[in-house]
């Protein structure tokens, strides 16, 4: 490899790396972050300062320090973090070691590594076509050590062609490529890693991954209507009692609380309910439910709880309605439902007296406090940052990313600190109506969690802060053509409703009707929705799953190969093309033109074989030279060269 | 190209020192060319298979997304290295005489008829030319062969290849054209005088001094040296003449195997080949005389080459 040959190819690898590592600062340690785009400015100098760049201790003495580095902010080197900061600190390292293709090689591999474990952190579509890009950039870098002279332009074509010509078969390869869940000992236990579902408690800053597990929890089917979908709320846990981080269920569900009877108003809605075996012997009844018989009961919190063992498939007929008055509550649950973990700081209580917390109404406060995460920016997502102390401040002052569960601990925060009594209640949101079977379908996916206020003279009164910030958490799980065809629908404020058409807030809805679908046809496609898609398409068993995708590569292959001939053969000069036309019919009569012989010798041979037809052998020969090497040829000379060719008769 | 039989087809030298030689240009196609990974292919497959492994322990379906896109490239750069050969067509060109020991130059012309860009091709025989290509063009290149032995030195097997686009795969064709160069036998390094034949032996001393010395004109003969041609007068339009030197016409020595010094064969042939190039220098006539040929004495480019020829092929 030639010196500017390098230089190319090292500034095009040195730029596709920093590319690839720029979405990790978010998630790795900071030192790391700054170790690495250090050794990488380091190395990028050194492509035209050779001698500053570190020599073989220098080298040792960085690889010590990068190891500590790792190991002082991960103590260890398995699991997702550690592991990505292992791998980002490889590539830093061995930077600075290049000496031969090799090593490019090497770390056009590792750079690959470092961009998929991009996507243990973030899957969202965008990311998807950013790492696309960057690979693009990576195996153009590879085409530049492969060409003579390295011209990155064109590099970077062949590379962006050859991969478009790849994505059909990956495609293929993605839908029939059998997928197995991984074994429980493979999988790297990550301390700060929640399972999706369920627990008794809710920890903001904890649930820091809430992955999107397809798993089933229940299904519904209506006897009649089905409640609106905003409506459908499954209600599970109630969370009353917090310690400033975690929010758990009061320990004694009896004392004390002595239940006011519900007044139930509107339409009732039967339905039957068919848990699937579950490891806690919650029933997640649609708020709020009135009839049911044994073996479930309700609690303090209106829950339904069952006797039996939760371990097995249950099916339950319940009657619930949607709009109800619990009426007042006791002296212990009004501390219950006020109860703080201290004093709570300046910075909240001015807040809660800016949104007329202390001196307005309680509605009033709570719409203000909606609007606030409506108008502020606020954003949903499922991977926020870590939040280890007070949670509730960081979330609301600094960091603003969260989902359901920061947004309910936050508001019932809020409300308490206003001394109006709110607890937050755990459950599921939703379900994805199957129109085959006409049910409702509640995965772990739809975990939620939201917010109720007790409010006098109207019991307790559910409230969705998540809502407010992004209603189509709300609204998305209901089908697809619904969604499209539906307007935008605020849950709280009626009002927000009706400004809701303007093209800001389509295009918002068009974006989250992608985004839902690319989180339910790509993130979300494990092996129990694949084996379902396939078999719609009647692909049953593994053995056609296979056949499939053989025949699938075969195709495209076949296609491809033929794209990929078939241009050369474009490319064949008419005239030329024509000539050998021309020179077939003359085989016939024995005579063949040789590899060096000139156009007009051969003409003088085939004159003397066919010598009544002379006149056109010298038109067709003196067209060709005409066509061929003159300067003056026009179209009309190539029609008739064309035409005398093909009445040419040997 | 004539079709392969059977037998000929499943030979497995095909692979390696290519098909029979020929004198025909060679078209690459299907039948010519092979494509294997490199090793940096086998670790791009590994790196796919780990990738593949951590989608699986994470249920991540972006990153099966990935690896089944790395693993599709890597499939179809197949196709790309295939193309990156393709449809070149390969020429013999020619090929010179040289001295044993010396390496000996075979030319090949490549000729790129399509609308392909060829950006980085190796060509190897001994050593390894590379070579970019434009669409539509040509170009040739000179292969060099180390001889050792006088004789016909047959070229052996050029081998083209490529490693575009990724350097994932190597692509290959080994080809044998009937291309061949003439190996003088190597000069003796010994500074030996020329060998006393009958007919020079009195005057050879004189001969090699006198050498410059003007003597007259004679009309010109094929073989004669350039540098001996009288060019005013061919500029006067009197036609070709030679200028003879003052030891021309009398220096004649006879080369003769037999009075050769040398152990062996090939040390007198070596010898030999010593005498004609420092008799061609110093302008000498000379004969040459091997067992069952002799060859008159002469001068001149034609004569010395027919000389060095004869000791080559003896």
């Amino acid at each position: 490899m030639n010196n500017a040959h390098n230089k190319n190819v090292l500034i095009f690898l040195l730029s596709s790396i920093g590319l690839i590592a720029l979405p990790h600062v978010g998630h790795i340690p900071k030192v790391l972050s700054v170790f690495f785009y250090l050794l990488l400015s380091w190395r990028f100098t050194g492509i035209w300062k050779r001698n500053w760049l570190p020599n073989k201790l220098m080298v040792f003495f960085l690889t010590v320090c990068g190891l500590a580095l790792i190991y002082s902010q991960h103590q260890g080197v398995f699991g997702r973090n550690a592991g990505t900061s292992l791998f980002i600190t490889a590539l830093a390292l061995k930077l600075l070691e290049i000496k031969s293709e090799r090593d490019l090689y090497l770390i056009a591999y590792l750079a690959f590594i470092v961009a998929a474990s991009q996507f243990l952190y973030e899957q969202s579509l965008f990311m998807a076509a950013y790492i696309l890009f960057v690979c693009c950039v990576l195996f153009a870098t590879l085409v530049c050590i492969n060409s003579g002279k390295p011209q990155p332009g064109a590099a970077l074509k062949t590379a962006s062609i050859i991969t478009v010509q790849a994505i059909p078969m990956a495609v293929v390869l993605f839908i029939l490529f059998p997928r197995v869940e991984a074994p429980k000992w493979l999988m790297f236990n990550e301390k700060n890693q929640a399972k999706t579902g369920l627990s008794d408690y809710m920890k903001p800053g904890s649930i820091s991954d809430l992955g999107l597990s397809g798993e089933l929890v229940f299904r519904v089917k209506f006897t009649g209507a089905l409640p609106p979908p905003r409506q459908r709320y499954w209600r599970g846990p109630v969370l009353s009692h917090t310690d400033g981080k975690r929010w758990t269920q009061v320990k004694d569900m009896e004392f004390g609380r002595f239940l006011d009877k519900i007044v139930f108003k509107g339409p009732p809605y039967q339905y039957t309910l068919l848990m699937e075996p579950q490891d806690k012997n919650w029933v997640f009844a649609l708020d709020m439910p009135a009839v049911f018989a044994l073996p479930l009961s309700r609690n303090a919190n209106y829950q339904l709880i069952t006797d039996e063992n939760p371990d097995k498939r249950a099916e339950y007929k319940i009657t619930s309605y949607l709009n109800y008055n619990t009426g007042y509550i006791t002296r212990t649950e009004y501390k219950d439902a006020t109860q703080l973990a201290g004093e709570p700081s300046g910075k909240i209580k001015q807040l809660v007296k800016q949104l007329h917390g202390f001196d307005g109404a309680p509605e009033d406060f709570i719409k203000h406090l909606l609007n606030y995460f409506r108008k502020e920016n606020f954003h949903y997502t499922l991977t926020p940052p870590l939040m280890e102390e007070n949670p509730v401040e960081t979330f609301l002052f600094e960091t603003r990313y969260g989902f359901c569960s920061h947004y309910a601990a936050a508001f019932v925060y809020s409300m308490r600190v206003a001394r109006i009594p709110a607890r937050v209640v755990t459950g599921y949101q939703g379900g994805e109506l199957n129109t085959a079977g006409n049910f409702l379908e509640i995965r772990q996916a739809d975990a939620h969690a939201w917010a109720e206020v007790w409010i006098e003279g109207m019991g307790w009164v559910r409230f969705d802060p998540t809502a407010a910030v992004a209603p189509e958490r709300i609204e998305r799980n209901i089908d697809i053509e619904q969604l499209v065809q539906g307007g935008f629908i605020s849950y709280m404020p009626a009002g927000a409703a009706q400004e809701a058409f303007n093209w800001l807030k389509q295009t918002r809805q068009l974006w989250s009707n992608i985004d839902y679908n690319w989180q339910r046809w790509v993130i979300n496609y494990n092996g129990r929705n694949q084996s379902r898609f396939l078999s719609s398409l009647g692909i049953d068993d593994i053995k056609a799953m296979l056949y499939w995708m053989v025949c699938g590569i075969g195709l495209i292959t076949a296609l491809l190969s033929w794209f990929l001939l078939h241009q050369k053969q474009k490319a064949v000069d008419p005239v030329l093309r024509i000539y050998n036309r021309f020179c077939k019919k003359i085989i016939k009569q024995g005579l063949q033109k040789g590899a060096g012989e000139g156009v007009k010798d051969f003409a003088g041979r085939v004159k003397k074989k066919l010598p009544e037809q002379a006149a056109d052998i010298n038109r067709i020969t003196g067209l060709f030279i005409k066509l061929r090497y003159g300067r003056n040829a026009t179209l009309d000379d190539l029609k008739l060269f064309k035409e005398l060719v093909e009445k040419f008769k040997s | 190209m004539k079709p392969l039989t059977l037998k000929e087809r499943f030979q497995l030298s095909r692979f390696f020192i290519g098909e029979k030689a020929t004198d025909e240009p060679v078209k690459l196609n299907h039948r010519r060319i092979f494509i294997l990974p490199t090793h940096r292919g086998l670790n791009f497959a590994i790196l796919t298979a780990l990738l593949l492994l951590i989608a699986f322990v994470y249920n991540n379906n972006l990153v099966y997304l990935l690896a089944f896109l790395l693993a599709s490239i890597f499939f179809i750069t197949i196709l790309h290295s295939y193309k990156s050969l393709a449809g070149l067509i390969l020429q013999k060109g020619r090929s010179k005489a040289v001295f044993a020991g010396e390496a000996a130059g075979f030319e090949i012309l490549i000729n790129n008829p399509v609308d392909v860009e060829r950006y980085n091709l190796q060509i190897t025989l001994e050593q390894t030319e590379s070579l970019a290509l434009k669409p539509q063009s040509k170009a040739s290149v000179i292969l060099y062969s180390l001889t050792k032995t006088r004789g016909w030195h047959t070229a052996g097997t050029v081998t083209i290849s490529s490693a575009y686009p990724f350097g994932l795969f190597r692509v290959w064709s080994p080809i044998r054209f009937s291309l061949k160069a003439l190996v003088y036998p190597k000069p003796s390094s010994l500074e030996l005088p020329f060998p006393e034949t009958p007919s020079a032996q009195s005057r050879q001393g004189e001969s090699r001094k006198g050498a410059d010395d003007f003597y007259g004109l004679k009309m010109y003969l094929p073989g004669d040296s350039i540098k001996h041609i009288h060019w005013k007068a061919f500029a006067k339009g009197l036609g070709l003449f030679s200028k003879q030197y003052g030891g021309d016409s009398p220096a004649e020595i006879w080369l003769d195997y037999d009075n050769a010094p040398g152990r062996n064969a090939e040390e007198r042939l070596s010898q030999l080949c010593r005498w004609v190039i420092d008799a061609e220098r110093a302008g000498i006539q000379y004969g040459f005389s091997l067992p069952g040929l002799i060859i008159s004495p002469g001068f001149g480019i034609l004569h010395y080459r027919k000389c060095l020829e004869a000791l080559a092929l003896f």
